[in-house]
């Protein structure tokens, strides 16, 4: 057992972890597909694990994409139970993100997508730092009035799919006005991940939120 | 005799909702019922009698009485590589793996002394952390018996396939009552006999060896294993 090994082993973990829930379909490895330049361009050294619900789809994707190495992208299977791996039970994505830490000792932040669900997930405290929630327009603008607790106790809710509110008949004005104050005022953002929309101020709150930068 | 205080650690430490990870692993229920070889109550009992009588009681059991009696970390470390020598299945040494450091994981945030002092060596070491071996060290932390131990080791395996099972649509939640009090049945017989301390690790589950080998072919994968 070399002494170096031993070293990395005791280390602690520092890396900040950040979670991304949300329902299926709402934009979540588009999200991440844009954090990682955005991130990456302002000298973040980041890592991702994804909780693919059926498939490794989303862990391939973002391995393909090119954006990112893909040896510093992991997949958790869930089990069929997307709630239980980032909440009552999140020993394996805690152990992905250690080991990931542990191979990419200068790793500063790990984005942690959840695999798709309803609006009743939240990420343990145990396993993220922060964490946000994605909706889109087009799953509907009574989301935020049902109050679930993905939307409620989220660090950031994110609503995406901006442009598409006016085909889906929805006032976004009152969408982000009605989510905000269900929140009692914490974080919305708006954005629209295929045109890399509102990415910016998602990665300005993660600076100051998360890593204590100015 | 009914020891009060064990009997609720066995409950606290057996249930499934022991925050190990073991939600994530069907050890081959999801593959044999992808390939057609399980699809009700009495194929599945078939397949958990063949876990515990084939696997189980054979190879985990064990190497858990193995790792139990080790004296040191280094004595605990070769039984860890006995486990991954044999076990043949890449798939199956992986998942092993992958419970087994999980499981640590809890109980080195729980401040378990063993378990603190292994996780270092495992940490450095790809090949270690098999879960038969990691349910010895954290045994010894809950101040279990080495009975208590593997009576835990043998029931979370039996309630890891069955709430497989039901996640899958195989069987209802009725039906996972009647597996659960069959394979319960099972295993207290197998507990009954005590195996020779120097008994090798040795398993024969050919069809649920090729079930998980095949994990990472299938397009549609819900479970670790």
């Amino acid at each position: 057992m070399s002494r170096l090994a031993l070293t990395r082993a005791d280390a602690p973990m520092t890396a900040a972890r950040v979670g991304i829930g949300g329902p299926v379909g709402s934009g979540k490895t588009a999200l991440v597909e844009q954090l990682i330049p955005a991130l990456q361009a302002r000298g973040i050294d980041i890592a991702v694990i994804t909780n693919d619900l059926v498939t490794a789809e989303d862990a391939e994707r973002v391995r393909r994409s090119g954006l990112i190495d893909p040896e510093r992208v992991s997949a958790v299977e869930a089990g069929a139970c997307p709630h239980t791996v980032i909440r009552e039970d999140p020993t394996l994505n805690i152990e992905a993100a250690d080991e990931l830490e542990r191979r990419f000792p200068g790793v500063e932040l790990i984005l942690l997508e959840s695999g798709g669900d309803n609006l009743a997930s939240t990420f343990s405290r145990d396993l993220t730092d922060f964490w946000m929630f994605v909706i889109d327009v087009a799953g509907g603008d009574d989301i935020p009035r049902k109050r679930g607790p993905g939307v409620i106790r989220a660090d950031l809710l994110v609503i995406n799919k901006v442009d598409l509110a006016p085909y889906v008949g929805v006032d976004l004005a009152r969408m982000q006005h009605e989510a905000t104050e269900v929140r009692g005022g914490r974080p919305v953002l708006l954005t629209n991940c295929r045109r890399g929309e509102g990415i910016d101020a998602i990665v300005d709150l993660l600076e100051r939120e998360v890593l204590f930068r100015s | 005799m009914f020891d009060r205080g064990e009997a609720l650690a066995l409950l606290q430490l057996g249930d499934s909702a022991f925050p190990a990870g073991g939600f994530a692993f069907s050890w081959g229920i999801e593959g044999l019922a992808a390939d057609g070889l399980l699809s009700d109550r009495s194929d599945l009992d078939g397949v958990i009698a063949d876990h515990l009588a084939q696997r189980w009681a054979s190879m985990d059991r064990i190497l858990l009485r193995r790792a139990w009696h080790a004296s040191d970390s280094d004595a605990i470390a070769a039984v860890d590589r006995l486990a991954e020598a044999t076990t043949p299945s890449a798939e199956m040494r992986e998942g092993s793996r992958r419970a087994g450091r999980a499981l640590l994981g809890v109980w080195v945030k729980l401040a378990g002394p063993l378990s603190v002092s292994y996780r270092a060596r495992v940490s450095a070491d790809a090949r270690l952390g098999h879960l038969a071996v990691v349910q010895a060290i954290t045994g010894r932390d809950a101040g279990l018996t080495v009975d208590a131990a593997e009576l835990v080791s043998g029931w979370t395996l039996i309630t890891g396939l069955v709430s497989a099972a039901v996640r899958l649509g195989l069987i209802g939640h009725i039906e996972s009552q009647q597996s659960l009090a069959r394979a319960r049945a099972f295993l207290a017989d197998l507990l009954a006999e005590t195996p020779d301390d120097d008994a090798l690790p040795s398993s024969f589950t050919p069809f649920i060896d090729i079930a998980v080998s095949r994990g990472p072919l299938r397009h549609v994968r819900m479970f670790t294993t």
